[in-house]
């Protein structure tokens, strides 16, 4: 796995690394950075979690995603 | 009401199709696509289910949403072959979840090998995936690792008794929106 923090946009929160069961990322410098990549087991909570919108993750494996409404979705293309 | 709509209606419900008793379908109809909004509509309907369930029961909800994933592992798994070798079940329950729930056996990279002895227990970890749960609980706005992942919990737990008969429990280590790390624990 390969995760990549956006060090200008992390704000040194800590958010990732309370939430992350397998303590992949560490806090250094006030910076978050991914110390344990292998031990990522892609539940991307950490990109949910983070105020910052600063995770990457590649080579990850995307679920499925059935709740996602298509008619709202449309919507949404028209709109922007 | 006008007679224009009935008519309309009773015109809608009628086809020219012979329908024998002996005609076994082969394909879903309509197609999947075509299914969305019943799809939706069935997760909305599990989600209020649950919710329901969750305000009247209170913590008896996990009880009862287990058993029922329990009795439905147990009822669909036997039908496969019997296994005594945990990876050969576990290779045997992903065909049985396939479509619904995928997953993978998964370690840490501390650990050697994926059958993990820990303080006197035997467990290994799965990753799930796919998971209509995570769904339909993040369609209608729901916390994971409630009532309705018991139903998973007790649907895997269920088909592994099936499979290996053995005693297993399934934990929850972990929820996210892209996969969640359960931990099943052998006895």
């Amino acid at each position: 796995m390969d995760i990549r923090v956006d060090k200008d946009a992390c704000v040194g929160c800590g958010l990732c690394v309370k939430d992350c069961p397998m303590h992949v990322y560490e806090l250094q410098n006030k910076v978050s950075v991914p110390v344990r990549p292998n031990n990522c087991m892609g539940c991307l909570s950490c990109h949910e979690i983070c105020p910052a919108q600063a995770l990457e993750h590649r080579g990850i494996y995307p679920a499925r995603r059935h709740y996602i409404d298509i008619k709202v979705c449309e919507m949404l293309r028209k709109v922007i | 009401m006008s007679a224009g709509y009935i008519d309309e209606l009773h015109e809608t419900f009628h086809s020219d199709l012979v329908y024998r008793s002996e005609d076994i379908p082969l394909d879903c109809t309509p197609k999947p696509k075509e299914m969305e909004q019943t799809l939706h509509g069935v997760m909305k309907l599990n989600g209020l289910v649950i919710r329901s369930l969750e305000e009247i029961a209170g913590r008896g909800a996990n009880a009862v949403t287990y058993r029922a994933g329990k009795k439905f592992g147990h009822e669909v798994a036997k039908y496969f072959q019997k296994r005594e070798n945990v990876e050969e079940a576990l290779h045997e329950l992903s065909d049985l979840l396939r479509g619904q729930y995928s997953f993978e056996v998964w370690k840490p990279e501390d650990k050697e090998t994926f059958i993990i002895e820990e303080n006197g227990e035997t467990f290994i970890y799965l990753v799930f995936h796919d998971c209509i749960v995570r769904q339909t609980l993040r369609r209608n706005g729901l916390d994971q690792g409630g009532p309705l992942c018991q139903t998973l919990f007790g649907y895997v737990v269920g088909a592994i008794e099936e499979i290996t008969g053995r005693k297993a429990k399934l934990e929850i280590v972990h929820t996210g929106p892209n996969a969640c790390l359960k931990k099943l624990v052998l006895k």
